[in-house]
């Protein structure tokens, strides 16, 4: 039933998808909200959650392929299964936002090597290869153990690399002090291990297998690790809030106070830190609630929904604050706009891509065999 | 008593302002026939009498020197015979002038045919202080053309780089539209081009309401000469639609000799262009000044443009 109700999201959230995806690719940029001040908006927050949640589950299948925790056993395949399908979800997000998408190709052929974002279509699609590559491995039942590790250790490195220069491709820019610090790049393969680990715990939980005496062990361990890195983002967050603050760089200052008490507030305090860490850090430390697959799988998707408001708290105030003063209004016209809320458009999209990867997650769980749905049975029968 | 010394005074005032009037217009009527009469003789005439009024009450005038646009126009035929490494374009913007008519902002939108959303060069407006101590202040801020541009590095495909004259271009047909460099500037100079038309786009879509719509609609989509190429908007997918763009200073019309147009249309001589390699230059003489600065000079980007304050 709960499989059904998926499939049913996923189709849904992916026909909604279709006029996003028709109108830009049919009709251009000019219904999206993000302009030339605003430049960056939901798109790029979106790809930086997808990318994040790719390379968090990359990391997650390493506790089975890598570091082979027994715990964890067989848990491995969904994990690299759910980087494979979050990644193209990242990379179509962020291609939706240039526009001349026809071009991406010269990012290839002609890259400027100095560039984060050159770098980070490079490492992304190589990691992509890993991913893929990694998936072949392991759906083959005679490949050497070494052979995977050396694979893995790779992919490894590589996802916490990708994740972190994500980091360091804001962090660059010293014109928006708020995203200016060296913490930046640091906390960002955190935050993925932390997206990581909240889907391998919805999955496990929605999905996990009912004749592995395993699971509520798995599900238990996941969510200890999920409160541990909710904790640690929370001081990230802290620790990046309150230096900025006292420091008083007006631009900085100007940029958290648009997060937490601008036209963002909403989404700092109700999804980020409201839905996304304080409701799921109390449900997961109840007492027996990891007995209750339903509610954990639903909080590890609250845990998700509260680290994609994050993305998106890091990306829009900081780009909400005119680099000079007067700017706002100084001259006038359609995208030269300070305010920013994603248009139906840029929802459209990224609703689409949600329903894209759950579609296509659900459908590898049915159809691929190594994924080993011949054992797996809906936690709620 | 007091009403007919009231009127009695009105009327003497009045009088006196219609004897001033009737004077005033005599003069000015044997003026225009001055000037009818020998042209030459009565400006040069009317010349000497704003020099000598502007020197009485101790202001300056162009009067009798070379105007600092003819100045720049020598200069600038003196630079762009020199090759390209010898010469440093700088911009200068005297703010004491500035009235804020934002002429050059709009003489560069119809030199460069920017589109509804595209600036080069807006004019910001700042109001400081507590009345009666108030101040208004206006400041034209194009791109800073910046020796250690932030926005060149972070660019993917090296489509924006700095040119032989050390302005920074945009490479409209390698852009990719990722507006990083949107993001890396630390002066908002950079804005994406969304593929609007003023016309299709800006004003009321019923027919008739606007006499010579049609023409206007060619002109708009007609080519502009950026870079010293003609780029139309007649395709909807063609650069520089989807484009990051900014100020170029003109690189056009300097390589004919011509000075950026936000220079030649600022009405109060407040925009000053030139090669700062020239020692002998407008501008040379003017960043020499001790009350020049430069906007964010912090940040380490060197900016070529400089302000008087």
């Amino acid at each position: 039933m709960l499989k059904k109700i998926l499939y049913g999201f996923g189709a849904v959230a992916l026909l909604l998808g279709l006029y996003g995806f028709y109108n830009r690719l049919f009709i251009g940029e000019r219904d999206v909200n993000y302009g030339s001040y605003v430049n960056w908006g939901l798109w790029v927050a979106m790809y930086l959650f997808f990318a994040g949640l790719s390379s968090g589950s990359y990391m997650v299948a390493t506790l089975d392929y890598l570091f082979e925790v027994p715990l964890f056993k067989g848990t491995g395949k969904y994990a690299l299964w759910a980087a494979m399908v979050t990644l193209p979800a990242a990379l179509v997000s962020i291609g939706m936002d240039l526009g001349h998408m026809e071009r991406i190709w010269k990012v290839y052929l002609q890259p400027n090597p100095s560039s984060l974002l050159a770098q980070m279509v490079w490492g992304y699609t190589l990691f992509s290869i890993v991913i893929l590559h990694s998936l072949w491995l392991v759906s083959q039942a005679n490949t050497p153990k070494p052979i995977i590790k050396g694979l893995m250790v790779v992919g490894f490195v590589m996802a916490i690399f990708v994740s972190g220069g994500v980091g360091a491709l804001l962090g660059v820019n010293a014109s928006r002090a708020v995203w200016h610090v060296g913490l930046l790049p640091a906390q960002f393969p955190i935050f993925s291990l932390a997206t990581g680990v909240a889907l391998m715990l919805t999955i496990l939980s929605f999905f996990g297998t009912t004749d592995d005496t395993r699971r509520l062990r798995q599900v238990r361990v996941l969510s200890i690790a999920t409160v541990v890195l909710l904790l640690v983002k929370t001081y990230f967050l802290w620790a990046d809030l309150s230096m900025s603050l006292y420091s008083g760089v007006p631009q900085n200052v100007d940029a958290i106070n648009e997060m937490l008490y601008g036209q963002y507030w909403w989404a700092f305090w109700i999804l980020q830190v409201g839905l996304g860490t304080i409701l799921p850090m109390v449900v997961l430390v109840l007492p027996g609630m990891y007995k209750k697959p339903l509610w954990i799988g639903a909080t590890g998707i609250l845990v998700l929904i509260g680290f994609a408001a994050a993305r998106a708290n890091i990306v829009f105030p900081a780009l909400a604050i005119p680099e000079l003063e007067g700017l706002a209004t100084a001259f006038t016209g359609p995208h030269l706009d300070f305010e920013y809320f994603p248009s139906l458009m840029e929802w459209s999209v990224t609703i689409g891509l949600v329903g894209a990867a759950t579609l296509a997650f659900l459908l590898g769980l049915d159809f691929l065999p190594f994924l080993g749905t011949q054992k797996q049975t809906e936690v709620t029968k | 008593m007091t009403d007919s010394g009231e009127v009695r005074d009105v009327t003497r005032r009045n009088f006196l302002r219609g004897l001033a009037g009737a004077a005033g217009a005599t003069i000015a009527i044997a003026a225009l026939e001055d000037l009818a009469a020998n042209p030459d003789k009565a400006l040069a005439s009317y010349e000497a009498q704003i020099a000598l009024a502007a020197k009485q009450a101790g202001l300056s005038t162009t009067t009798g020197q070379l105007d600092i646009l003819e100045r720049m126009h020598q200069e600038l035929a003196r630079a762009i015979v020199k090759p390209a490494s010898d010469r440093r374009w700088v911009m200068v913007i005297d703010l004491r002038k500035c009235v804020g008519c934002h002429a050059c902002t709009i003489a560069c939108v119809a030199e460069n045919k920017l589109p509804p959303g595209v600036v080069y060069r807006p004019v910001l407006e700042e109001e400081t202080g507590d009345f009666p101590n108030v101040k208004r202040q206006f400041i034209p801020r194009p791109c800073m053309q910046c020796d250690n541009p932030p926005c060149v590095p972070v660019c993917p495909v090296e489509a924006t780089y700095k040119n032989e004259d050390g302005v920074v271009v945009v490479d409209y047909e390698q852009c990719i539209g990722c507006r990083a460099c949107l993001a890396a500037c630390p002066y908002g100079a950079r804005t994406s081009d969304f593929g609007y038309t003023y016309i299709e786009d800006t004003i009321p879509k019923s027919e008739g309401l606007i006499v010579g719509r049609e023409a206007a609609d060619d002109y708009e989509r007609a080519a502009n000469y950026e870079y010293g190429k003609a780029w139309s908007r007649e395709d909807e997918d063609k650069s520089p639609r989807g484009n990051a763009r900014k100020c170029h200073f003109c690189l056009h019309r300097v390589k004919v000799g011509e000075l950026p147009a936000c220079v030649t249309t600022c009405i109060g001589r407040a925009t000053m262009f030139g090669d700062a390699k020239d020692s002998d230059s407008l501008v040379s003489e003017m960043i020499a000044q001790p009350n020049v600065m430069r906007l964010k000079e912090e940040m380490g980007t060197e900016p070529r443009v400089y302000y008087l304050v």
